[in-house]
Protein backbone atom coordinates (compact mmCIF):
# COMPACT_ATOMS: atom_id res chain seq x y z
CA UNK A 1 0.00 0.00 0.00
CA UNK A 2 1.08 3.49 -0.82
CA UNK A 3 1.91 5.52 2.56
CA UNK A 4 3.08 8.71 0.81
CA UNK A 5 3.38 9.41 -2.84
CA UNK A 6 5.01 12.64 -4.26
CA UNK A 7 2.94 13.98 -7.16
CA UNK A 8 5.05 16.14 -9.71
CA UNK A 9 6.22 18.28 -6.64
CA UNK A 10 8.45 21.14 -7.81
CA UNK A 11 9.87 23.64 -4.84
CA UNK A 12 11.37 27.11 -6.98
CA UNK A 13 13.09 29.54 -4.55
CA UNK A 14 12.37 33.59 -4.11
CA UNK A 15 15.60 34.22 -6.18
CA UNK A 16 14.37 31.69 -8.82
CA UNK A 17 16.53 28.91 -7.49
CA UNK A 18 14.84 25.80 -8.65
CA UNK A 19 15.88 23.04 -5.83
CA UNK A 20 13.47 20.34 -6.86
CA UNK A 21 11.67 19.46 -10.26
CA UNK A 22 8.87 17.60 -10.91
CA UNK A 23 9.50 14.85 -8.34
CA UNK A 24 7.56 12.15 -8.53
CA UNK A 25 7.96 8.82 -6.08
CA UNK A 26 5.19 6.21 -4.21
CA UNK A 27 6.78 5.21 -0.90
CA UNK A 28 4.55 2.12 -0.05
CA UNK A 29 4.05 1.39 3.97
CA UNK A 30 6.76 -0.69 5.67
CA UNK A 31 9.43 -0.14 3.07
CA UNK A 32 12.84 1.33 3.83
CA UNK A 33 14.40 3.53 1.46
CA UNK A 34 17.77 5.31 0.69
CA UNK A 35 17.97 8.66 -0.92
CA UNK A 36 21.07 9.24 -1.64
CA UNK A 37 22.56 12.83 -4.11
CA UNK A 38 25.54 15.04 -3.64
CA UNK A 39 25.44 18.24 -2.01
CA UNK A 40 22.84 20.59 -3.87
CA UNK A 41 20.73 18.04 -4.84
CA UNK A 42 17.64 18.87 -3.43
CA UNK A 43 17.71 16.27 -0.80
CA UNK A 44 16.65 17.94 1.77
CA UNK A 45 13.89 20.32 0.63
CA UNK A 46 12.28 17.36 -0.61
CA UNK A 47 12.31 15.70 2.96
CA UNK A 48 11.21 18.76 4.54
CA UNK A 49 8.12 18.68 2.22
CA UNK A 50 7.41 15.33 2.85
CA UNK A 51 6.66 16.88 6.83
CA UNK A 52 4.45 19.28 4.97
CA UNK A 53 7.65 22.41 6.49
CA UNK A 54 7.30 23.53 3.20
CA UNK A 55 4.92 24.64 0.60
CA UNK A 56 5.43 23.33 -3.26
CA UNK A 57 5.70 26.03 -6.16
CA UNK A 58 3.84 23.08 -7.88
CA UNK A 59 2.42 19.57 -7.44
CA UNK A 60 1.75 17.84 -4.05
CA UNK A 61 2.30 15.12 -1.40
CA UNK A 62 -0.51 12.62 -0.75
CA UNK A 63 -0.61 10.82 2.59
CA UNK A 64 -2.43 7.76 2.24
CA UNK A 65 -3.78 9.20 -0.74
CA UNK A 66 -5.08 12.19 0.48
CA UNK A 67 -3.22 15.52 0.07
CA UNK A 68 -0.83 16.23 2.60
CA UNK A 69 -1.72 20.24 3.32
CA UNK A 70 -5.48 18.77 3.65
CA UNK A 71 -4.53 18.05 7.54
CA UNK A 72 -1.26 19.51 8.24
CA UNK A 73 -1.06 18.60 12.05
CA UNK A 74 -2.06 14.96 11.10
CA UNK A 75 0.69 14.38 8.63
CA UNK A 76 3.36 16.54 10.84
CA UNK A 77 2.19 13.56 13.42
CA UNK A 78 2.34 10.70 11.49
CA UNK A 79 5.36 11.85 9.46
CA UNK A 80 8.25 12.93 12.04
CA UNK A 81 11.42 14.12 10.52
CA UNK A 82 14.64 13.93 12.11
CA UNK A 83 17.06 16.86 10.76
CA UNK A 84 20.88 17.19 9.85
CA UNK A 85 21.55 19.37 12.63
CA UNK A 86 20.02 17.63 16.01
CA UNK A 87 20.86 20.27 18.22
CA UNK A 88 18.69 22.79 16.72
CA UNK A 89 16.09 20.63 17.11
CA UNK A 90 16.27 20.70 21.00
CA UNK A 91 13.67 22.47 22.40
CA UNK A 92 13.77 21.46 26.35
CA UNK A 93 16.31 22.25 28.86
CA UNK A 94 15.94 18.20 29.98
CA UNK A 95 16.13 15.15 28.01
CA UNK A 96 12.47 14.36 29.01
CA UNK A 97 11.35 17.54 28.45
CA UNK A 98 12.65 17.65 24.85
CA UNK A 99 10.55 14.90 24.34
CA UNK A 100 7.56 15.99 25.50
CA UNK A 101 7.25 19.05 23.90
CA UNK A 102 5.41 17.17 20.61
CA UNK A 103 2.23 15.44 22.28
CA UNK A 104 2.32 18.60 24.85
CA UNK A 105 1.69 20.07 21.34
CA UNK A 106 -0.90 17.52 20.85
CA UNK A 107 -2.37 18.74 23.84
CA UNK A 108 -2.01 14.73 25.05
CA UNK A 109 -2.90 14.48 29.09
CA UNK A 110 -0.08 15.21 31.43
CA UNK A 111 -0.18 11.65 32.74
CA UNK A 112 -0.53 9.94 29.48
CA UNK A 113 2.76 12.83 28.68
CA UNK A 114 4.78 10.95 30.94
CA UNK A 115 4.09 7.21 29.73
CA UNK A 116 4.75 8.20 26.51
CA UNK A 117 8.17 10.19 27.27
CA UNK A 118 8.77 7.00 29.38
CA UNK A 119 8.57 4.77 26.63
CA UNK A 120 10.31 6.61 23.68
CA UNK A 121 13.05 7.35 25.92
CA UNK A 122 12.91 3.44 27.25
CA UNK A 123 12.83 2.62 22.87
CA UNK A 124 16.04 4.49 22.61
CA UNK A 125 17.74 3.37 25.67
CA UNK A 126 17.88 6.80 27.06
CA UNK A 127 16.13 6.36 30.33
CA UNK A 128 18.70 7.10 32.52
CA UNK A 129 19.80 10.56 30.67
CA UNK A 130 15.69 11.62 31.42
CA UNK A 131 16.43 14.57 33.97
CA UNK A 132 19.74 15.97 32.01
CA UNK A 133 20.68 18.31 29.80
CA UNK A 134 20.65 17.45 26.42
CA UNK A 135 23.33 20.02 25.63
CA UNK A 136 25.31 17.14 27.23
CA UNK A 137 24.56 14.10 25.36
CA UNK A 138 27.36 12.92 22.97
CA UNK A 139 26.45 13.54 19.42
CA UNK A 140 25.06 9.95 18.78
CA UNK A 141 22.98 10.57 21.77
CA UNK A 142 21.58 13.42 20.48
CA UNK A 143 20.26 11.97 17.36
CA UNK A 144 18.52 9.25 19.58
CA UNK A 145 17.12 12.06 21.72
CA UNK A 146 15.78 13.21 18.20
CA UNK A 147 14.94 10.03 17.29
CA UNK A 148 12.98 9.55 20.95
CA UNK A 149 11.19 13.02 20.10
CA UNK A 150 9.84 12.03 17.25
CA UNK A 151 8.55 8.59 18.22
CA UNK A 152 6.78 10.26 20.83
CA UNK A 153 4.53 11.40 18.13
CA UNK A 154 4.13 7.71 17.11
CA UNK A 155 4.45 7.94 13.64
CA UNK A 156 4.45 5.29 10.76
CA UNK A 157 7.03 7.27 8.57
CA UNK A 158 10.39 8.66 9.83
CA UNK A 159 12.71 10.75 7.54
CA UNK A 160 16.14 10.85 8.71
CA UNK A 161 17.92 13.88 7.05
CA UNK A 162 21.82 13.04 6.84
CA UNK A 163 21.59 11.84 10.52
CA UNK A 164 25.20 10.20 10.10
CA UNK A 165 26.87 14.01 9.88
CA UNK A 166 29.50 14.56 12.30
CA UNK A 167 29.18 11.34 13.89
CA UNK A 168 32.09 9.32 15.13
CA UNK A 169 31.82 4.96 14.65
CA UNK A 170 30.43 4.09 17.45
CA UNK A 171 27.80 6.95 16.91
CA UNK A 172 27.27 5.60 13.80
CA UNK A 173 25.97 2.54 14.98
CA UNK A 174 24.34 3.50 17.18
CA UNK A 175 21.79 5.67 14.77
CA UNK A 176 22.03 2.81 12.53
CA UNK A 177 20.99 0.45 15.20
CA UNK A 178 18.02 2.48 16.31
CA UNK A 179 17.19 3.17 12.45
CA UNK A 180 17.01 -0.75 11.43
CA UNK A 181 15.01 -1.33 14.96
CA UNK A 182 12.65 1.27 14.06
CA UNK A 183 12.06 -0.26 10.42
CA UNK A 184 11.63 -4.14 12.15
CA UNK A 185 9.01 -2.44 14.16
CA UNK A 186 6.97 -1.79 11.41
CA UNK A 187 7.92 2.02 10.83
CA UNK A 188 8.63 3.27 7.17
CA UNK A 189 11.47 4.66 7.10
CA UNK A 190 13.14 7.40 4.15
CA UNK A 191 16.81 7.79 5.06
CA UNK A 192 18.65 10.84 3.10
CA UNK A 193 21.96 10.29 2.83
CA UNK A 194 25.11 9.93 0.36
CA UNK A 195 27.06 7.16 2.61
CA UNK A 196 25.66 4.36 0.97
CA UNK A 197 28.62 1.86 2.98
CA UNK A 198 27.38 2.38 5.60
CA UNK A 199 23.35 1.69 5.34
CA UNK A 200 22.59 0.34 1.78
CA UNK A 201 22.39 -3.30 3.25
CA UNK A 202 19.63 -2.45 4.97
CA UNK A 203 17.30 -0.92 1.99
CA UNK A 204 14.84 -1.47 0.37
CA UNK A 205 15.21 0.59 -2.26
CA UNK A 206 17.46 3.05 -3.86
CA UNK A 207 17.00 6.54 -5.26
CA UNK A 208 18.89 8.75 -6.41
CA UNK A 209 18.51 12.68 -6.99
CA UNK A 210 20.77 14.95 -9.00
CA UNK A 211 19.93 18.84 -9.62
CA UNK A 212 16.57 18.38 -7.88
CA UNK A 213 15.39 15.72 -10.46
CA UNK A 214 15.37 11.76 -9.79
CA UNK A 215 17.17 10.38 -11.62
CA UNK A 216 17.96 6.44 -10.39
CA UNK A 217 15.61 4.73 -8.73
CA UNK A 218 14.73 0.76 -7.80
CA UNK A 219 16.61 -1.94 -6.13
CA UNK A 220 19.78 -1.17 -4.40
CA UNK A 221 21.83 -4.33 -5.85
CA UNK A 222 20.61 -2.94 -9.99
CA UNK A 223 21.25 0.80 -9.20
CA UNK A 224 24.42 0.89 -7.00
CA UNK A 225 26.77 0.71 -9.93
CA UNK A 226 25.82 3.76 -11.47
CA UNK A 227 25.41 6.52 -8.72
CA UNK A 228 29.45 7.62 -9.21
CA UNK A 229 28.13 9.69 -12.60
CA UNK A 230 25.76 11.66 -10.16
CA UNK A 231 28.66 12.66 -7.61
CA UNK A 232 28.22 9.75 -5.12
CA UNK A 233 31.07 7.38 -4.31
CA UNK A 234 30.97 4.02 -5.58
CA UNK A 235 31.86 1.88 -2.52
CA UNK A 236 34.33 -1.54 -2.94
CA UNK A 237 31.74 -4.00 -3.94
CA UNK A 238 32.96 -7.36 -2.72
CA UNK A 239 31.70 -10.75 -3.22
CA UNK A 240 28.82 -10.08 -0.68
CA UNK A 241 27.93 -7.25 -2.80
CA UNK A 242 24.76 -4.83 -1.56
CA UNK A 243 24.43 -6.54 1.61
CA UNK A 244 27.73 -6.10 2.95
CA UNK A 245 27.11 -2.47 2.60
CA UNK A 246 26.54 -1.65 6.60
CA UNK A 247 28.60 -1.17 9.33
CA UNK A 248 26.40 -2.94 11.69
CA UNK A 249 28.33 -6.07 10.26
CA UNK B 1 29.21 22.81 22.36
CA UNK B 2 27.89 20.82 24.97
CA UNK B 3 29.57 22.25 28.28
CA UNK B 4 27.69 23.52 31.03
CA UNK B 5 26.77 26.98 30.70
CA UNK B 6 26.38 29.79 33.39
CA UNK B 7 22.16 31.06 33.25
CA UNK B 8 21.39 26.92 32.38
CA UNK B 9 19.75 24.38 33.95
CA UNK B 10 21.62 21.93 35.39
CA UNK B 11 19.99 18.81 36.62
CA UNK B 12 20.93 18.23 40.30
CA UNK B 13 19.17 15.68 42.53
CA UNK B 14 18.52 19.35 45.56
CA UNK B 15 15.60 20.45 47.50
CA UNK B 16 15.88 23.21 45.60
CA UNK B 17 15.69 21.95 42.27
CA UNK B 18 12.48 19.54 43.29
CA UNK B 19 10.79 23.37 45.07
CA UNK B 20 7.49 23.77 43.15
CA UNK B 21 8.82 26.13 40.63
CA UNK B 22 5.88 29.31 41.90
CA UNK B 23 7.07 28.96 44.87
CA UNK B 24 10.74 29.70 43.64
CA UNK B 25 9.41 32.29 41.33
CA UNK B 26 8.19 34.51 44.41
CA UNK B 27 10.78 33.71 46.68
CA UNK B 28 13.71 35.53 43.82
CA UNK B 29 10.92 37.73 43.35
CA UNK B 30 11.32 39.02 47.90
CA UNK B 31 15.04 38.39 47.45
CA UNK B 32 15.58 40.51 44.45
CA UNK B 33 13.23 43.49 46.26
CA UNK B 34 14.82 43.10 49.42
CA UNK B 35 18.29 43.25 47.92
CA UNK B 36 17.00 46.46 46.42
CA UNK B 37 16.57 47.64 50.01
CA UNK B 38 19.13 46.58 52.38
CA UNK B 39 21.40 49.45 53.09
CA UNK B 40 24.18 48.31 56.00
CA UNK B 41 26.86 46.14 55.92
CA UNK B 42 25.43 43.46 58.48
CA UNK B 43 21.84 43.60 56.19
CA UNK B 44 24.53 42.56 53.02
CA UNK B 45 26.11 39.84 55.29
CA UNK B 46 22.98 38.42 55.97
CA UNK B 47 21.57 37.89 53.03
CA UNK B 48 24.69 36.94 51.70
CA UNK B 49 24.68 34.12 54.18
CA UNK B 50 21.42 33.17 53.00
CA UNK B 51 22.10 32.62 49.33
CA UNK B 52 25.49 31.20 50.05
CA UNK B 53 23.32 28.22 51.74
CA UNK B 54 20.68 28.26 49.25
CA UNK B 55 23.92 27.68 46.82
CA UNK B 56 25.11 24.89 48.78
CA UNK B 57 21.95 23.20 48.95
CA UNK B 58 21.20 23.58 45.25
CA UNK B 59 24.89 21.73 45.02
CA UNK B 60 25.18 23.68 41.38
CA UNK B 61 29.16 23.41 40.44
CA UNK B 62 29.93 26.95 41.67
CA UNK B 63 33.10 27.20 40.72
CA UNK B 64 32.61 25.92 37.27
CA UNK B 65 29.80 28.89 36.85
CA UNK B 66 32.15 31.76 38.90
CA UNK B 67 34.74 30.87 36.41
CA UNK B 68 32.57 31.14 33.48
CA UNK B 69 31.12 34.12 34.40
CA UNK B 70 34.72 35.84 35.40
CA UNK B 71 33.62 38.83 33.14
CA UNK B 72 31.35 40.28 35.42
CA UNK B 73 33.96 40.67 37.61
CA UNK B 74 35.41 43.51 34.88
CA UNK B 75 31.39 44.90 35.05
CA UNK B 76 31.76 45.19 39.12
CA UNK B 77 35.01 47.03 39.22
CA UNK B 78 34.09 49.23 36.44
CA UNK B 79 31.21 50.32 38.63
CA UNK B 80 33.33 50.91 41.69
CA UNK B 81 35.90 52.72 39.78
CA UNK B 82 32.98 55.00 38.44
CA UNK B 83 31.34 55.49 42.24
CA UNK B 84 34.55 56.22 43.66
CA UNK B 85 35.71 59.20 41.50
CA UNK B 86 31.91 60.49 40.56
CA UNK B 87 30.45 60.83 44.07
CA UNK B 88 31.63 63.80 46.50
CA UNK B 89 32.46 63.47 49.67
CA UNK B 90 35.43 62.74 51.68
CA UNK B 91 39.16 62.70 49.60
CA UNK B 92 41.60 59.66 49.69
CA UNK B 93 45.21 61.68 49.37
CA UNK B 94 47.15 60.35 46.68
CA UNK B 95 44.67 59.84 44.17
CA UNK B 96 43.05 63.15 42.64
CA UNK B 97 39.19 62.60 42.77
CA UNK B 98 38.62 59.24 44.69
CA UNK B 99 36.56 59.65 47.55
CA UNK B 100 35.45 57.56 50.38
CA UNK B 101 31.68 57.84 49.76
CA UNK B 102 32.17 56.97 45.87
CA UNK B 103 33.99 53.87 47.19
CA UNK B 104 31.60 52.40 49.67
CA UNK B 105 28.71 53.16 47.65
CA UNK B 106 30.20 51.45 44.66
CA UNK B 107 31.01 48.80 46.69
CA UNK B 108 27.65 48.36 47.97
CA UNK B 109 26.18 48.95 44.14
CA UNK B 110 28.28 46.26 43.29
CA UNK B 111 27.72 43.62 46.44
CA UNK B 112 24.05 44.34 45.13
CA UNK B 113 24.37 43.13 41.59
CA UNK B 114 26.33 40.12 42.78
CA UNK B 115 23.46 38.51 44.84
CA UNK B 116 21.16 39.64 41.78
CA UNK B 117 23.09 37.78 39.66
CA UNK B 118 23.45 34.85 42.30
CA UNK B 119 19.75 34.32 42.61
CA UNK B 120 19.27 34.31 38.85
CA UNK B 121 22.13 31.74 38.64
CA UNK B 122 20.42 29.53 41.13
CA UNK B 123 17.07 30.15 39.89
CA UNK B 124 18.71 29.04 36.33
CA UNK B 125 20.31 26.76 37.35
CA UNK B 126 17.85 24.90 39.60
CA UNK B 127 14.54 25.54 37.01
CA UNK B 128 14.25 23.22 34.02
CA UNK B 129 12.51 24.90 30.99
CA UNK B 130 9.27 23.11 31.44
CA UNK B 131 9.02 24.29 35.04
CA UNK B 132 9.53 27.77 34.25
CA UNK B 133 7.20 27.92 31.49
CA UNK B 134 4.84 26.45 33.61
CA UNK B 135 4.96 28.64 36.33
CA UNK B 136 5.20 31.64 34.01
CA UNK B 137 1.82 30.56 32.53
CA UNK B 138 0.16 29.67 35.75
CA UNK B 139 0.88 33.54 36.98
CA UNK B 140 -0.32 35.04 33.71
CA UNK B 141 -2.90 32.78 32.71
CA UNK B 142 -5.50 34.81 35.21
CA UNK B 143 -4.65 38.24 33.30
CA UNK B 144 -7.24 39.07 30.85
CA UNK B 145 -6.20 39.65 27.19
CA UNK B 146 -2.76 38.25 27.80
CA UNK B 147 -1.46 35.78 25.69
CA UNK B 148 0.10 33.75 28.46
CA UNK B 149 1.06 30.88 26.48
CA UNK B 150 2.62 32.94 24.14
CA UNK B 151 4.99 34.76 26.38
CA UNK B 152 5.85 31.38 28.38
CA UNK B 153 7.05 30.22 24.34
CA UNK B 154 8.82 33.15 24.13
CA UNK B 155 10.63 33.39 27.39
CA UNK B 156 11.48 29.38 27.25
CA UNK B 157 12.85 30.52 23.46
CA UNK B 158 14.79 33.09 25.18
CA UNK B 159 16.58 30.49 28.04
CA UNK B 160 17.55 28.30 25.07
CA UNK B 161 18.96 30.72 22.78
CA UNK B 162 20.86 32.16 25.48
CA UNK B 163 23.01 29.09 25.98
CA UNK B 164 23.39 28.66 22.22
CA UNK B 165 24.97 32.08 21.65
CA UNK B 166 27.27 31.80 24.43
CA UNK B 167 28.87 28.23 22.85
CA UNK B 168 28.58 29.98 19.20
CA UNK B 169 30.53 32.88 20.22
CA UNK B 170 32.81 30.46 21.78
CA UNK B 171 33.17 28.52 18.93
CA UNK B 172 33.84 31.51 16.61
CA UNK B 173 36.76 33.16 19.26
CA UNK B 174 38.41 29.94 19.43
CA UNK B 175 38.23 29.64 15.26
CA UNK B 176 39.27 33.43 15.26
CA UNK B 177 41.98 32.53 18.11
CA UNK B 178 43.18 29.65 15.67
CA UNK B 179 43.97 32.09 12.68
CA UNK B 180 46.00 35.15 15.38
CA UNK B 181 43.31 37.35 16.22
CA UNK B 182 44.79 38.58 19.20
CA UNK B 183 47.37 40.25 16.98
CA UNK B 184 45.11 42.30 15.59
CA UNK B 185 44.66 45.08 18.36
CA UNK B 186 41.96 46.92 16.66
CA UNK B 187 38.81 46.42 19.17
CA UNK B 188 36.36 47.91 16.77
CA UNK B 189 37.16 45.32 14.08
CA UNK B 190 37.71 42.38 16.54
CA UNK B 191 34.27 43.11 17.66
CA UNK B 192 33.06 43.00 13.99
CA UNK B 193 34.41 39.81 13.41
CA UNK B 194 32.44 38.50 16.10
CA UNK B 195 29.69 40.21 15.97
CA UNK B 196 28.84 39.58 11.88
CA UNK B 197 29.45 35.39 12.03
CA UNK B 198 27.51 35.08 14.96
CA UNK B 199 24.57 37.28 13.84
CA UNK B 200 24.34 35.26 10.76
CA UNK B 201 24.65 31.42 12.65
CA UNK B 202 22.33 32.82 14.85
CA UNK B 203 19.42 33.60 12.34
CA UNK B 204 20.33 30.55 10.68
CA UNK B 205 19.91 28.40 14.39
CA UNK B 206 16.98 30.43 15.09
CA UNK B 207 15.11 29.49 11.77
CA UNK B 208 15.85 25.67 12.38
CA UNK B 209 14.81 25.74 16.19
CA UNK B 210 11.47 26.94 14.43
CA UNK B 211 11.16 24.23 11.48
CA UNK B 212 12.17 21.57 14.32
CA UNK B 213 9.13 23.03 16.57
CA UNK B 214 6.92 23.15 13.19
CA UNK B 215 7.61 19.96 12.71
CA UNK B 216 6.46 18.72 15.98
CA UNK B 217 3.29 20.30 15.45
CA UNK B 218 4.09 23.41 17.75
CA UNK B 219 0.82 24.85 18.57
CA UNK B 220 -0.11 27.84 21.44
CA UNK B 221 -2.87 25.60 22.91
CA UNK B 222 -0.59 22.75 24.28
CA UNK B 223 -0.94 20.52 28.11
CA UNK B 224 -2.12 22.22 30.75
CA UNK B 225 0.30 22.58 33.52
CA UNK B 226 -0.26 20.26 36.45
CA UNK B 227 1.49 21.06 40.27
CA UNK B 228 2.21 19.16 42.58
CA UNK B 229 3.04 21.44 45.95
CA UNK B 230 3.74 19.46 48.68
CA UNK B 231 5.31 20.93 52.62
CA UNK B 232 8.63 21.52 51.79
CA UNK B 233 7.43 24.25 49.07
CA UNK B 234 5.28 26.17 52.08
CA UNK B 235 8.33 25.93 54.60
CA UNK B 236 10.69 27.31 51.91
CA UNK B 237 7.92 30.16 50.85
CA UNK B 238 7.40 30.80 55.12
CA UNK B 239 10.60 30.33 55.65
CA UNK B 240 11.48 33.31 52.88
CA UNK B 241 8.86 35.54 53.74
CA UNK B 242 9.88 35.57 57.50
CA UNK B 243 13.66 36.51 56.22
CA UNK B 244 12.41 39.34 54.11
CA UNK B 245 9.76 40.78 56.73
CA UNK B 246 13.26 41.36 58.67
CA UNK B 247 14.86 43.12 56.14
CA UNK B 248 11.52 45.64 55.32
CA UNK B 249 10.24 45.93 58.80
Amino acid sequence: MIILQAEKLTHKFPDGTVAIKDIDLAISEGEFIVIAGSNGSGKTVFARHLNGLLKPTSGKILFFGEALAKNIINARKQIGLIFQNSDSQIVGQTVAEDVAFGPENLKTSASQVAKIVAEALEAVDLSQYAKQNPQLLSGGQKRKLAVAGVLAMKPKVIVFDEPFTGLDYPGVRQVLKQLVELHKSGHTIVLITHELEKTLAHADRLVVMDKGRIVLDGLPEEQIYKVAQYGIRLPEIGERGVGAMTWLS
Amino acid sequence: MAQLIAFNYFYRDSVIHSLDVRIKFVTMILFSAAIGRITSPNQFIGVSLILLAAMVLSRLPFAELFRQMRYFGLLILGIIVIHSFSVSGTKIAPIPGLTVEGFVLGLFFSWRLFLVIIICVIFTGTTALKQLRKGIEWFLHPIPFLPASRIATMINLVFVLIPMLFDQASEILDAQKARCIEVNRNPIRRIKYLTVPLLLQTFKRADELIMAMESRCYTEERTRPVFNIKMKDWIFLSLSVSIMAVVFF
